[in-house]
């Protein structure tokens, strides 16, 4: 079981890895999303691994459905034009300096995980749903009511701002 | 390695990935898709901590269910300006949206 749980991660850590680069370099935003949509499925995946399904179920629901459906919204209604959105070719020197930048924060919280070792329980427990939603009322609560109404301003707040005026008003 | 260390590289991996698109892509919707991937990273760094060790779970939960809802936030936003900007200005590339007049 121990040798599958490791294949299992390896094959999610691919997926992730490859979903990355390709939401990351693919030239196609559409491409770019789909590699964002494999990265979400290998991440729900990971979830599945530490034992939270639920985690790994609302990550499908809310990641893959609903925010990817959103960002190829994005994609569709500015029409960019077809097929380049980024412009091939740039000095070496801007990729490396893109590249460096992006690993000096990374490499410095490596550094962290590697001096400070961390303590782990090797056989997580999956957690009853029932006091999820008890720390969600109880505990949480204000959290939980001040999200809805970010929410709820986020939602107004688009439809503002994307609203179309008509002619002559 | 302990799982928990390996769950934490992943997102590690996550993030600089997302990093290194902000940085790299030129286009808003290409930012906003790695700055998903970034979140994406926060959320199951929270949910490895909770499940694997001697932290609750059920609040490692919770606070990666408001990654989430917060996220989702975020893109509706995102996904409103930029199409704002793309009405007003015709493109979205980050490089040449160099006007601040209102």
């Amino acid at each position: 079981m121990e040798t599958l749980a490791y294949v299992a991660f390896g094959v999610y850590t691919t997926i992730i890895l490859f979903g990355g680069l390709m939401a990351v370099f693919s030239r196609n935003l559409v491409r770019a999303l789909v590699g964002l949509a494999l990265t979400l499925f290998g991440v729900a995946g990971c979830y599945l691994l530490m034992a939270a399904p639920f985690m790994a179920l609302m990550q499908i629901l809310i990641y893959v459905a609903a925010v990817s459906i959103m960002i190829f919204f994005a994609i569709m209604l500015t029409k960019p034009p077809v097929g380049a959105e980024e412009q091939p070719g740039r000095p070496w020197w801007v990729v490396a300096g893109c590249i460096v930048a992006a690993l000096a924060p990374t490499m410095l919280i490596a550094r962290v995980l590697h001096v400070q070792p961390l303590v782990s329980h090797e056989h997580p427990t999956e957690i009853v749903l029932m006091d999820l939603g008890q720390t969600f009322i109880e505990p949480y609560f204000l959290a939980f009511e001040l999200i809805s109404v970010i929410l709820t301003v986020a939602m107004a707040g688009a439809v503002l701002l994307a609203f179309e005026r008509r002619q002559g008003q | 390695m302990t799982a928990l260390s390996m769950f934490q590289l992943v997102s590690l991996l996550l993030l600089g990935l997302g990093l290194l698109g902000v940085i790299w892509r030129r286009s808003l919707v290409g930012m906003l898709i790695s700055v998903e991937l970034m979140l994406n990273g926060a959320g199951l760094s929270i949910v490895a901590s909770g499940q694997l060790t001697a932290a609750s779970g059920t609040v490692g939960h919770a606070a990666a269910l408001f990654v989430m809802g917060l996220a989702a936030a975020e893109a509706a936003l995102v996904l409103a300006i930029i199409i704002v900007v793309a009405k007003r200005y015709g493109h979205i590339e980050s490089a040449r949206l160099r006007t601040l007049r209102g």
